[in-house]
């Protein structure tokens, strides 16, 4: 389950040193852990790359132990890669590492971040029309999640839902996708009209993205640890 | 299991790149004809939609733990150009929560936004023969059909190094390659059966409803190119 609502709650609401640090450092620390996770030819130093984020993100009091949950939806795709190979374990294992651990890294980029924020870094590679839709995307999500959980409930107090009867829950899950997707379209229109009438003009207000800050030595440090764990330890 | 996000640090680097260029490319062209769209209506669009899908990946359908994600839904309202953005800004958006590479956010999005471009093209080919419930479950089959056989094929040529076929030399023995591909293709055809046949149940009954609640919905209003055409 996609829970980008609690995600973006995390990152809003969090106060530790990852959160204060600036987007583009964070942006930085991703491409070290990534290149780390190219680089590798040996699942070890990347396990020692895992523990690391893991006991940054402990320290920087990011909701680690969820990090960490989510980032093994990433292992789904490398477990059948891995097998297709039929490298054994050790194959296997090192694809499951190569998957995971930037999958965390992401993690705690987004959990400490807010999403106007990382829109707005964005905005500095992206075409504009596509930055807005990103936005639009955003902010209706939000909307929709709500709508959802009304009908979700609705349909449970009606008896909508049964475990095991799929045809029944399929058919209500798509009478309920079908009504969600009329009212997107004629919400996200009424509200992209608000937002144009108030001003907006396809650019993001917020700044200070690409600004060094103190904190930048976390990210910046720990993305380092592990690219130079992964390009030493062959 | 209809869409399989690939992450990070699996494909080789050649391919990954290839799949950012041709998706940049791509993108690149779709974000041109947007521009000659009237962006107050599609930009809302887009947005909405996008979001359905996220939403959609979301959902949980018991007792099987199944995702969908509504792609062929987003080619059919969105037409082809506004489909594809679609599926950026979602895989985009997906990469950011860590559920898909970054790096393959241009294999992904290529795999994502072919399924709206075929879904589009299948549906309204087969609504001329067929019930819009029918059109769509069966554009809905084909293209994921389709696009797995695409996923298939990405595995296939990465396990070849293009380095060894440069020189003449092939990865392994052809008969290994053959054996650990058609391993993969088992798995994954296996279990996406069952997920075409549910993302083709939900998109024909969805697609049914809106033809029954807003049918301008689909009758190529969202996706008209010009501005006040």
């Amino acid at each position: 389950m996609i829970d980008v609502a609690r995600i973006d709650h995390w990152a809003a609401s969090g106060s530790g040193p990852l959160h204060r640090a600036s987007p583009i450092s964070k942006a930085v620390f991703l491409l070290f852990v990534i290149s780390a996770a190219v680089l590798s030819r040996n699942p070890y130093p990347l396990m020692t790359g895992y523990g690391v984020l893991l006991a940054v993100a402990a320290a920087a009091r990011l909701p680690w132990v969820k990090a960490a949950v989510f980032s093994w939806y990433a292992a789904v795709f490398a477990l059948l890669y891995g097998i297709s190979l039929g490298g054994g374990a050790w194959i296997v294992s090192l694809f499951i590492v190569k998957a995971i651990t930037p999958a965390l890294a992401m993690l705690m980029l987004i959990v400490s971040t807010p999403y106007p924020r990382i829109f707005s870094l964005l905005s500095s590679i992206l075409p504009e029309a596509l930055v807005a839709g990103l936005f639009m995307t955003y902010r209706t999500f939000f909307i929709l999640l709500d709508m959802m959980d009304n009908f979700g409930a609705a349909i449970r107090l009606r008896g909508g839902f049964s475990r095991g009867n799929l045809f029944k829950n399929s058919t209500n899950i798509s009478g309920g996708i079908g009504m969600l997707l009329i009212r997107s379209i004629e919400r996200a229109s009424r509200l992209y009209g608000v937002m144009v009438v108030r001003g907006y003009n396809g650019s993001m207000a917020e700044t200070g993205t690409i600004r060094p800050r103190r904190e930048d030595w976390l990210p910046l440090g720990t993305g380092a640890v592990v690219f130079l764990i992964s390009l030493v330890w062959k | 299991m209809t869409h399989m996000h690939i992450p990070d640090g699996v494909l080789p680097v050649w391919l990954w790149i290839l799949g950012l260029v041709v998706m940049s490319l791509a993108v690149g062209v779709c974000v041109l004809r947007l521009r000659t769209m009237d962006l107050r209506k599609k930009i809302p669009l887009l947005g909405a939609v996008s979001a359905a899908m996220l939403v959609a990946m979301s959902l949980e359908i018991f007792p099987l733990a199944y995702h969908i994600n509504l792609s062929v839904v987003a080619g059919i309202l969105l037409g082809p150009i506004l489909g594809f953005l679609a599926a950026f800004i979602t895989n985009l958006i997906l990469a950011l929560i860590g559920h898909g590479g970054v790096t393959v956010i241009g294999l992904n999005t290529l795999l994502l936004g072919s399924e709206a471009i075929m879904g589009h093209a299948l549906f309204f080919l087969l609504k001329k023969r067929l019930t819009v419930f029918w059109s769509a479950g069966v554009a809905t089959v084909l293209t994921l059909f389709i696009t797995t056989l695409a996923l298939i094929g990405i595995v296939a040529i990465s396990h070849i190094d293009p380095e060894l076929v440069r020189h003449g030399a092939e990865f392994g023995s052809v008969h290994e390659h053959e054996i650990t591909v058609k391993r993969f293709a088992i798995i994954v055809l296996s279990l996406g059966l069952i997920g075409w046949i549910i993302e083709a149940f939900i998109t024909g009954t969805v697609i049914r409803f809106i033809s029954q609640v807003k049918p301008e919905l689909l009758g190529n209003e969202l996706h008209k190119d010009k501005v006040g055409q």
